[in-house]
This record gives C-alpha cells, sequence and structure tokens, in this order.
C-alpha cells in the first residue's frame, strides 16, 4: 500500500481543509495510508544566511522524502495561498528539497462558491518554482465550494457527485505516482541543479 | 505628499530594503517615504486575533495616515515571502488599512527577471476584495542583478536606472493624487476633520469628570478629585524616578514651552516656566483643563481640527508652523507633535514653541557662516503658508499672525515649508 502525506495548509483548528484531508484518510484507507501533517508552528521563513533550517522542518521533509506523493490541501486567503503555508513551503525548499519530483495533488475547500480556485493557481505555481520543483498532477482540480453543507456531522462528504468525483482523481493520483516513476530522465539532472541553489536564489 | 514603504521580507540583509531606502534617500525632494518595518509581525493566525498589538496597529496606523504605499518584493518560490503575506492577512482581517490606497509595487532581483512572478502574484493578492488597495498600473520597476546595482553608499549606479525611477515615482504621485481625489468624492477615505470635538464632550479613560473643564481652579479641583500626588513624593518614569517636585523643576527649565493636550482634545498641561507675558505662546494658569475651543478664536478652529485629525490618524506623525511677524531677530515655530502609548493608540498632542533664531544665529557665528537667500526656493519662507499638499494645510491658508496675536496657537498648516532643504516633516 502507498504511503501519502497529506498537509493541511492552515492554522486554524476549525479548517474544513483538514476536515477534507480527514475525510479522504477515511474514505481511502484501504487503498492507501494517508498521513496528514500541520505545517503551522514554523518561525516565519528570513532566509538565515548559515543556511539552518528549524528542526521541525526538517522531520516534516523526512516524511515527505519517505512518502510516495504529498496532497496539499489549501485554503484562500485574499486570493492566494496563506502565509503559513508559503512559509512552510519556504523552509522546505531552503537547503533541503524533499518535494523535488515528488508527485502533488492539490485540494481545496472554501465557504464560497469559487472554492480556493486562486490559491490552487498560485499554490502550482509556487510548486513549479525552481526550488520546489514538484510534479503537480496536472488537469486535476478539486474544489470544493459551500463547505459548510459539504459534510456531514460524521465528517463525511455529503455530495455524491463530489464523492465520486474525488474517487477518480485520487485513482488517477495514484496512477500518476506510477508514472512519475517513468520521468527519471531529469531526475538525476533536477538534483545537481537543485543542489547548486544556495541563498542568492531568494531575492 | 506622505507615502510609507514597506519592504517585503525580514531578511536582515536584503537588497530590496536598500531599493527602498535609496527611493526614501534619493526621492526626499519628490515626496517624504516613511520606512515600515515588518520584523515584529507574526504568523497571521485567525484563531489567535493579534490585530491590537501594537506591531499591527503600528502598521495599520502609519498605512491609513499615508497617501500611498509603495512596496518592494523579494521573490521567493515564484511568488512573495510568507512574512509579507502574512501582514497582507493581518491587514485584510479586522482593519483594512489599504482599502482605497494607491499602492506602487517594486522589485530587486540577483537575476535578469526575478521578481517579475512575485509582482504579479502582489498585484492579485492587493486587489483581493478583502485588500481592495489600488495598485499603480504598468510601470512594474525590476531592478536586476542586484548584487553589481548599488555602490558602497547603498546608491544606485546607473544614472538610466535613476532617472527611469525618478519618472515612474512622479507617475505613482499623480496616480496617488487622481486616486485620493477620487475617494474624497466618493467618500471612500476617513472622515474628515469636521469630526474632532473641541468641545471635549467625550470621555477618555483618564478624563477627570465631575469637575468643571472650563473652572480656572481645574488644576485644584480636579487633583483633589484623583488624589493626585505633589511636592516630594516619588513618581517611576520611564525610564527614572524623580520626585514631583524634581519634575517640575525639570520640565520648568525646558527651553521650550510645553503643551499637552489628550486625545479629547483637553488642555491639561503646560510647563509654567515664565510669566504669562513672557512666553512667545502666552497661556495662562486658569486656562489649563479646558477644551480646546475654549482657547482658540472662533475662526481658528477649522484649521485647529485638521491639525488634530492629521495627528489622529496618522496622516503625518508632527505639523510644523512657523509664526511670522515677529521680526528678524525672532522665529517662532509651533511644533505639535502626535503621542502615543504603548501600543501605538494616539493619546494626544504634545505641542512645543521656541524661538529658533538663537540657535541659528549661534550656528552661524560659531561655524563662521551667514544666511543668504536662495534664488532657487520654491516657498516663501516669510509666510509659511505656500506649497501644500494635503487637507490640513487648505483649511488652514489664514495668516498664522493675526490668529497669533488673538490667542495662543496659530493655525495650522502642515509643514511644508521647509520643502527647499529637503528635511522631512517627521
Amino acid at each position: 500500500m502507498r504511503k501519502f502525506i497529506g498537509l493541511v495548509g492552515t492554522n486554524t483548528t476549525q479548517s474544513t481543509n483538514r476536515q477534507l484531508l480527514q475525510f479522504m484518510k477515511r474514505h481511502f484507507e484501504k487503498q492507501a495510508e494517508l498521513e496528514l501533517i500541520e505545517v503551522s508552528g514554523l518561525p516565519m521563513f528570513n532566509k538565515p544566511q548559515d543556511m539552518k533550517v528549524p528542526e521541525r522542518a526538517t522531520e516534516i521533509a523526512k516524511k515527505i522524502d519517505a512518502s510516495d506523493g504529498v496532497i496539499i490541501s489549501t485554503p484562500e486567503y485574499d486570493h492566494a495561498v496563506p502565509a503559513v503555508l508559503m512559509n512552510a513551503l519556504e523552509w522546505l525548499s531552503y537547503g533541503i528539497h524533499p518535494l523535488l519530483d515528488k508527485p502533488v495533488m492539490i485540494i481545496g475547500a472554501s465557504f464560497g462558491s469559487l472554492g480556493t480556485s486562486r490559491a490552487q493557481a498560485h499554490l502550482r505555481q509556487m510548486l513549479d518554482s525552481p526550488e520546489i520543483s514538484a510534479r503537480v498532477m496536472p488537469s486535476s482540480e478539486y474544489l470544493v465550494g459551500h463547505v459548510l453543507e459539504a459534510f456531514d456531522d460524521k465528517g463525511d462528504l455529503t455530495d455524491k457527485d463530489k464523492v465520486e468525483q474525488l474517487d477518480a482523481l485520487f485513482a488517477d493520483f495514484q496512477q500518476f505516482v506510477e508514472i512519475s516513476k517513468e520521468l527519471w530522465h531529469t531526475v538525476k539532472v533536477d538534483k545537481k541543479e537543485v543542489q547548486k541553489l544556495g541563498k542568492e536564489d531568494f531575492n | 505628499m506622505k507615502l510609507v514603504g514597506i519592504a517585503g521580507t525580514v531578511e536582515d540583509k536584503s537588497y530590496n530594503k536598500i531599493l527602498l531606502q535609496f527611493i526614501a534617500n534619493n526621492f526626499s525632494n519628490l515626496a517624504d517615504i516613511e520606512i515600515l518595518s515588518i520584523d515584529d509581525i507574526p504568523m497571521f493566525d485567525q484563531d489567535n486575533d493579534q490585530t491590537e498589538s501594537g506591531a499591527i496597529q503600528y502598521l495599520n496606523r502609519k498605512i491609513s495616515g499615508a497617501d500611498g504605499v509603495i512596496i518592494a518584493t523579494p521573490e521567493h518560490n515564484h511568488t512573495i515571502t510568507a512574512a509579507l503575506k502574512s501582514v497582507i492577512e493581518w491587514l485584510s482581517f479586522k482593519v483594512h488599512p489599504f482599502s482605497n490606497k494607491p499602492v506602487m509595487i517594486v522589485g530587486a532581483s540577483y537575476y535578469e527577471q526575478g521578481s517579475s512572478r512575485a509582482q504579479l502574484n502582489l498585484r492579485q493578492i492587493l486587489e483581493a476584495p478583502g485588500v481592495n488597495a489600488i495598485v499603480f498600473p504598468g510601470n512594474e520597476f525590476l531592478l536586476a542583478n542586484v548584487k553589481e546595482a548599488f555602490d558602497d553608499n547603498g546608491r544606485l549606479k546607473d544614472e538610466k536606472t535613476t532617472a527611469f525611477l525618478q519618472t515612474t515615482l512622479q507617475k505613482f504621485l499623480r496616480f496617488v493624487k487622481v486616486i485620493n481625489t477620487m475617494n474624497q468624492a466618493t467618500g471612500g477615505h476617513d472622515d474628515a476633520a469636521g469630526s474632532e470635538d473641541l468641545n471635549s464632550k467625550g470621555k477618555i479613560s483618564t478624563t477627570i469628570e465631575g469637575v468643571d473643564m472650563a473652572a480656572d481652579d481645574w488644576v485644584e479641583k480636579a487633583a483633589e478629585k484623583v488624589n493626585a500626588v505633589e511636592g516630594n513624593t516619588y513618581v517611576k518614569l520611564d525610564r527614572g524616578i524623580l520626585t514631583v517636585d524634581q519634575l517640575n523643576y525639570f520640565l520648568n527649565s525646558m527651553p521650550i514651552e510645553l503643551t499637552y493636550a489628550d486625545s479629547n482634545n483637553q488642555f491639561i498641561y503646560y510647563n509654567k516656566m515664565t510669566s504669562t507675558k513672557k512666553m512667545l505662546a502666552p497661556r495662562r494658569p486658569g486656562q489649563v483643563g479646558d477644551p480646546l475651543s475654549l482657547v482658540h478664536p472662533k475662526r481658528a478652529i477649522q484649521g485647529v481640527k485638521s491639525v488634530i485629525h492629521a495627528l489622529r490618524t496618522g496622516k503625518t506623525d508632527m505639523v510644523k508652523m512657523p509664526v511670522p511677524g515677529n521680526g528678524p531677530d525672532k522665529y517662532i515655530m509651533h511644533f505639535y507633535k502626535a503621542m502615543h502609548d504603548e501600543k501605538g493608540e494616539y493619546v494626544g498632542i504634545n505641542e512645543f514653541v521656541l524661538d529658533i533664531m538663537p540657535i541659528i544665529k549661534w550656528y552661524l557665528n560659531k561655524t563662521g557662516q551667514k544666511l543668504a537667500a536662495d534664488p532657487n526656493a520654491k516657498v516663501d519662507a516669510n509666510t509659511g503658508a505656500s506649497s501644500k499638499d494635503d487637507e490640513a494645510a487648505d483649511n488652514s491658508a489664514t495668516d498664522a499672525d493675526t490668529s497669533a496675536s488673538t490667542h495662543d496657537e496659530p493655525e495650522a498648516s502642515t509643514g511644508d515649508t521647509d520643502a527647499t532643504t529637503g528635511a522631512s516633516e517627521s
């Protein structure tokens, strides 16, 4: 069984994005193992000259390294990814590069009807930067809007169509993880390139 | 024109900080640009609302009071820093200082095109409904290869780049004027100065109630009411310990006249350094306690309100005003400085009055120089009533000397008279 990491892209206790990942963990427990990781609690990224990364970031990096893929759930603040998730990604691409060539799937839940579409596009752009260089699953936007009505008391998604869509996406993601293994030609080059990146690559 | 500048980073050493500092220094003749630090802003967390903290209120106040904002952004992971994003999240949560505020984006990078994506991204974030800034369109300023761009003094080496930056800034300043005119027309800006209550009908935590503010013995009555300490009782200060007597010796020997007006617009203190007659801005002992409306002639009220409002809202930190008409041997200045508590809340005005002529003369004498008229001067230094940018000044274009003769405080004018020297207001 594959092992995935679910990054909770928020520091809010009552978050439907955490709820969405928790639902996935239960819903897909027979198909894969999904471990949820919180991204809060890291200090504000300040590009330390000694390139020392906080221990918590190293721990997260180790878990991501050991996983087959990462699912990131992001809310949307001011048409973009929340600072707390951006901060985690900054630490996770400064001297350490756990997301390099790692298969990633992006999901997001929101109160409104647009359901984090802009934040997801923003996250995709970040994950595509040379410092991160993750392999984000293409054509796979999964948005849950109107979240207040989306989950029942047990925390299950109520909309059958939404569940069906998620099932399909998850199946595709499993496939995508497999396909990504075939994309090994660039891995070596990517690793070499990313090692060259130093503190100067952050302006 | 008052702008604030924010470098979107919390690093110690940042080329974006250097770029912003250069803009502020090099173009001080075009605009007064105050640089704000975001170093102490915590990570945004809606479960732990810190909007009321000093660091966030400081930014809120400074941005609210500015005519426009310049943001210099680095680029991390194809986007802006988490530190800058966190600041914007705080400032679009419970308070919204960016709302309708003109903003210019610039950025410096190590390579050819860095910060272009971050700038686009920042634009999108600033235009989100909760932030609602009005971002200056076009005129993208990207400074590439920054390591070679500055000399040892933090000045841009390339004259063409500096010229381009100047053109961009000048366009932005016009944009600021247009946007702020539009805001005023639609009422989208802050409250007018008219809301200032000079009759002090309100109440703040330090207001002493139940005593007639206008009474000549307000000080005695109010002191009795709150059991005010006096004489050889010690009071602990930031930083030191003095007795009340010592505090009086100290304040009364200041070579400047000090007046305290609290945030309820009540005149509650002056340092009684000399007799009323000898004071540059005469105060009578019986006036202490008066609401500000009682110590100003009616026609000065509008100007006074504008000054107080500008200080209260953070539009400016200090208003400077010369009082002409005292001959060549005197140059009396009134300074109105906003006071703030530990949290950055406005708590009143520190007005200080002094004659700066003896200082100027002393300096000239000691350095063997003399005064000469500047043929290029734009401002008529004798009246101190020209070249005004903002509301506070516009309302006060009356003659300061006549009001001074009627009563204590001459009317308002923000201190743009120092434009010829390039000094800033605060």
